[in-house]
């Protein structure tokens, strides 16, 4: 062995503290409002939050579903919206990299959307819409096209020009050049592009939500507010970065485990 | 007598023949015919009404917008509302920003901080800042506090985020020249993380500024008397699609030049950021 591994030791501190932090945030949050310094009114304990979690898993009142079934609706609407969006932006994005036509064509109406945060469109949605799954599912499309089209457009215009010029010192045509050099050159940033996809849909599903719907965690949100629990408010706030977080972690697997033979 | 190297370079550029197909091809014609089948098929959805009565079209639009102008609004000019809107955004940036990249920098210089408060924004991390808007208005009730509260949240996560990362992911080896050079930790800090760190942390703050839109948006789509949400919210209750287009316009407006300003900043500030293609 040329060399031998050096194990590093984490300091006992750095193991301790982070810890110690959490459990004297929840131990603040917990006394503030126990001792009345934040009155019952504005913040829920953990420890309600937690009861409220036990109950919504088998009661429906007083919102009118069951925690389940909000966040079923929830990931329904966002996967649905999700995969649109991946199905119309890669596509579109890898074609405005390479073709002059198709990004000729397309820019225009990618730039005048791209600076309209997919919030403001939720008005217009609803008239066209209503409050059904479509108009929500339309506002997470949007929100999640913009980074699919603008990451896969950058994958192509970032291919290395030497295998480029290669390809057609060879002979190659066009679409040959594209669907062999700059479609799999890309898949690195394209992939990227999943993960900030899936944070934008998931955060425009809860704005859809919070302004109509019937059921979903954006609309448990809203409820809490409007019969003054705050429990029922942080229960929705937590779970909501509940299933982001485990969606995004699933996702992250899912990419790490077809992307195995790619270089990053 | 001739040689090898006498050999003349012709550099003059092969003109391709003038032909229909080129201008066909070339990218401002068709922009143009983009733009203009973008109108075309926004005029014809709204005359044919294939979206009901919920769809203005562009000439009423722009009628619209003109009166904003002139006619106030709810109690304000168009430009009231816009400076509504950017007024939130400006006092929930400032003090995000403030809070957030000074203490991601502190994060990744020391381990002992970054112990302490990295657990608890992993806990936040996660929460989109629009569902902190209701917990926002039992807070704060539904005054200017909560719309800024809202702004503060969107903007600390991608500030903090990008200065954290930023210094971490500055390449090792500077590290070694400055100290080969003989500086101390403070010449480590002063000449290596902060210029190395700076397009992350600018680009965090560009990511905040985005952010931010959207929150102001969704803030005021839920309860305001002002703002740009507002003006779109007010259109959907009077049932008037010309109002909504007309404010989803201005925040595009607003939005595209806020944009170009911040990456107009962005080459005044650091030029020595490495070129990574536009979109």
């Amino acid at each position: 062995m040329a060399y031998e591994e050096v194990k590093v030791k984490t300091p006992l501190a750095l193991w301790i503290l982070p810890i110690l932090s959490v459990t004297l945030f929840f131990g603040v949050w917990q006394a503030i409002v126990d001792f009345g310094i934040v009155p019952e009114t504005m913040l829920a304990t953990p420890l309600e939050v937690i009861k409220l979690f036990i109950v919504k898993l088998t009661d429906p009142n007083p919102d009118g579903a069951l925690l389940w079934r909000h966040a079923w609706t929830s990931i329904q609407e966002a996967f649905t919206g999700y995969i649109l969006s991946l199905a119309v932006g890669i596509p579109l994005g890898l074609l405005m990299g390479w073709f002059v036509v198709a990004e000729g064509l397309a820019r225009p109406f990618f730039e005048i959307i791209r600076p309209i945060p997919p919030i403001a469109w939720i008005p217009l949605t609803i008239f066209w819409f209503g409050i059904g799954i479509s108009g929500k599912v339309f506002i997470i499309w949007l929100g999640g096209l913009v980074p699919c089209v603008i990451n896969s457009f950058v994958g192509v215009r970032m291919t290395n020009p030497t295998l480029i010029q290669m390809a057609r010192t060879y002979g190659a045509t066009d679409w040959q050049i594209f669907t062999r050099i700059c479609i799999p050159s890309a898949l690195p940033m394209v992939f990227g592009a999943l993960q900030i996809a899936l944070a934008y849909c998931w955060t425009n599903l809860v704005a859809a939500e919070l302004l109509a719907a019937d059921t979903g965690l954006g609309y448990l949100i809203t409820m809490g507010r409007r019969l003054a629990m705050p429990s029922m408010v942080v229960l929705g706030m937590i779970m909501v970065g509940l299933t982001g977080a485990v969606i995004g972690v699933i996702i992250d697997w899912v990419e790490k485990h077809l992307l195995a033979g790619i270089r990053r | 007598m001739t040689s090898v190297a006498n050999e003349i370079h012709i550099r003059a550029r092969e003109r391709a023949p003038f032909s229909v197909m080129i201008i066909l091809k070339s990218r401002w014609f068709l922009y143009a015919v983009s733009l203009t089948a973008f109108f075309l098929i926004w005029d014809y959805v709204a005359v044919s009404r294939i979206l009901g009565s919920a769809m203005a079209r562009p000439y009423e639009v722009a009628v619209q917008l003109n009166t904003m102008m002139t006619d106030p609004l709810a109690g304000k000019s168009l430009f009231g509302h816009i400076w509504a809107s950017t007024q939130r955004i400006l006092i929930g940036f400032a003090i995000g920003a403030a809070l957030a990249t000074p203490l991601g920098l502190l994060m990744a210089l020391n381990r002992h901080i970054s112990a302490v408060v990295k657990p608890l924004f992993d806990l936040i991390k996660p929460m989109p800042p629009i569902a902190w808007i209701s917990i926002a208005i039992l807070w704060f009730g539904i005054g200017e506090p909560s719309k800024v509260f809202i702004i503060v949240i969107g903007t600390f996560v991608p500030c903090l985020l990008n200065s954290y990362n930023g210094v971490r992911l500055i390449d090792p080896q500077l590290y070694d020249v400055v100290r080969m050079l003989g500086g101390n930790r403070g010449d480590e800090i002063l000449h290596v993380c902060f210029p190395a760190a700076f397009p992350a942390i600018f680009a965090g703050l560009q990511i905040s500024l985005s952010s931010a839109w959207s929150c102001v948006l969704a803030a005021e789509l839920v309860s305001a008397r002002s703002g740009l949400g507002f003006i779109t919210l007010l259109g959907m209750t009077l049932s008037r699609p010309a109002l909504i287009l007309g404010g989803m316009v201005v925040i595009a407006v607003v939005a595209w030049v806020t944009t170009l300003l911040v990456t107009g900043l962005e080459k005044i500030l650091c030029p020595w950021k490495r070129g990574v293609i536009d979109i």
